[in-house]
């Protein structure tokens, strides 16, 4: 069964730029969200088992996605994709129970090696 | 008549993007700068006619009583000018972040103005150039305006182009109540050669 994976930015073109850089062969059913109240429907609607998630966002960003998603028992693989590079963000996103921050724009390679470590099979 | 320089809903949200991931460069040097978190925002995008400047400025960066501008003209693939904004209180507050002394002087107070612009503007022009496989070059920065309006920054008369593009974004520290708004203006030759770059771009997704 294709893994159900969400696709959270503001900008179509990074959410683009996202799933081209995603690994060929993995089996996923993709859903897009364009803003954090977005994202956190379709996780509710089960469409989030992996979810890449932009951190500047307008409505709901993705701190406060991912203190929603603390608040009620986090049980979805958060990779934040960003292109906020200070070491404060990619710690609190940590803290935050982000399993991993992935720079902007992204990489393919990258995105796989993170993929791998957490034993997601592609 | 302005219907060739409008960008299309998918170059304007290109735009947003390169930009946002110009600008978390520039806000990571900032940061480091002012040894503080620093928060970014969702970039803003507008084209304007030289008569109506002013209320294109303020409609992105708001109207704080009075502001500080340094400005930094660019010239390459891309032309225009970037400017930094800080209202009253955020000129203080850097020199604060700084560690200068209240009794700061006037030159010193500018020389940091400028120092971090220069940072900013570099850090985010840059960013944007590189994405879009674009050259510039940069003049020296230099102080546009203390304490006016943002209705008195620019004199519309005074302007060489009928439409440009705005494109702002700001810096916030959480510590503190401090914004700076970063906001590039670029003429109409340059939105048509952005327009092109931002096509090229996207056809690589």
């Amino acid at each position: 069964m294709p893994t159900p994976i969400l696709v959270v930015d503001d900008s179509v073109m990074a959410r683009k730029m996202l799933i081209k850089a995603l690994p060929s062969s993995w089996d996923v059913e993709i859903t897009q969200a364009g803003n954090g109240i977005e994202a956190l429907a379709a996780y509710r609607a089960g469409k989030a088992e992996v979810m890449f998630l932009d951190l500047t966002m307008p409505e709901l960003d993705g701190y406060g996605v991912l203190e929603t998603l603390q608040r009620e028992g986090l049980n979805s693989f958060v990779v934040v994709v960003s292109a906020d590079i200070q070491p404060m963000a990619r710690e609190r996103v940590r803290q935050l129970g982000a399993i991993a921050f992935v720079k902007k724009p992204v990489n393919a390679e990258q995105i796989e090696a993170i993929l791998r470590e957490y034993g997601i099979s592609l | 008549m302005i219907d060739h320089l409008l960008l299309t809903p998918d170059q304007r949200d290109a735009l947003q993007e390169v930009t946002n991931i110009a600008m978390g460069q520039a806000g990571s040097q900032l940061a480091q700068i002012l040894e503080s978190f620093v928060q970014l925002s969702v970039p803003r995008i507008n084209i304007t006619e030289s008569a109506a400047i002013s209320t294109g400025i303020a409609q992105l960066v708001g109207t704080p009583q009075s502001i500080t501008a340094v400005r930094q003209a660019f010239n390459g693939t891309l032309r225009g000018e970037a400017m930094v904004m800080y209202d009253q209180d955020g000129c203080r507050d850097l020199a604060d972040l700084m560690g200068y002394e209240d009794d700061l002087d006037g030159a010193a107070d500018r020389e940091l103005l400028l120092d971090v612009s220069n940072v900013l503007v570099g850090a985010c022009l840059n960013g944007i150039a590189e994405l879009l496989q674009a050259k510039l070059s940069f003049s020296a920065p230099t102080i546009m305006a203390e304490n006016v309006e943002v209705g008195r920054l620019i004199n519309p008369q005074q302007l060489t182009w009928n439409y440009a593009l705005l494109v702002e974004v700001h810096f916030t520290l959480e510590v503190r109540d401090f914004t700076c708004h970063l906001l590039t203006l670029m003429p109409e030759e340059s939105i048509l050669t952005l327009k092109s770059a931002l096509d090229t771009f996207m056809e690589n997704f």
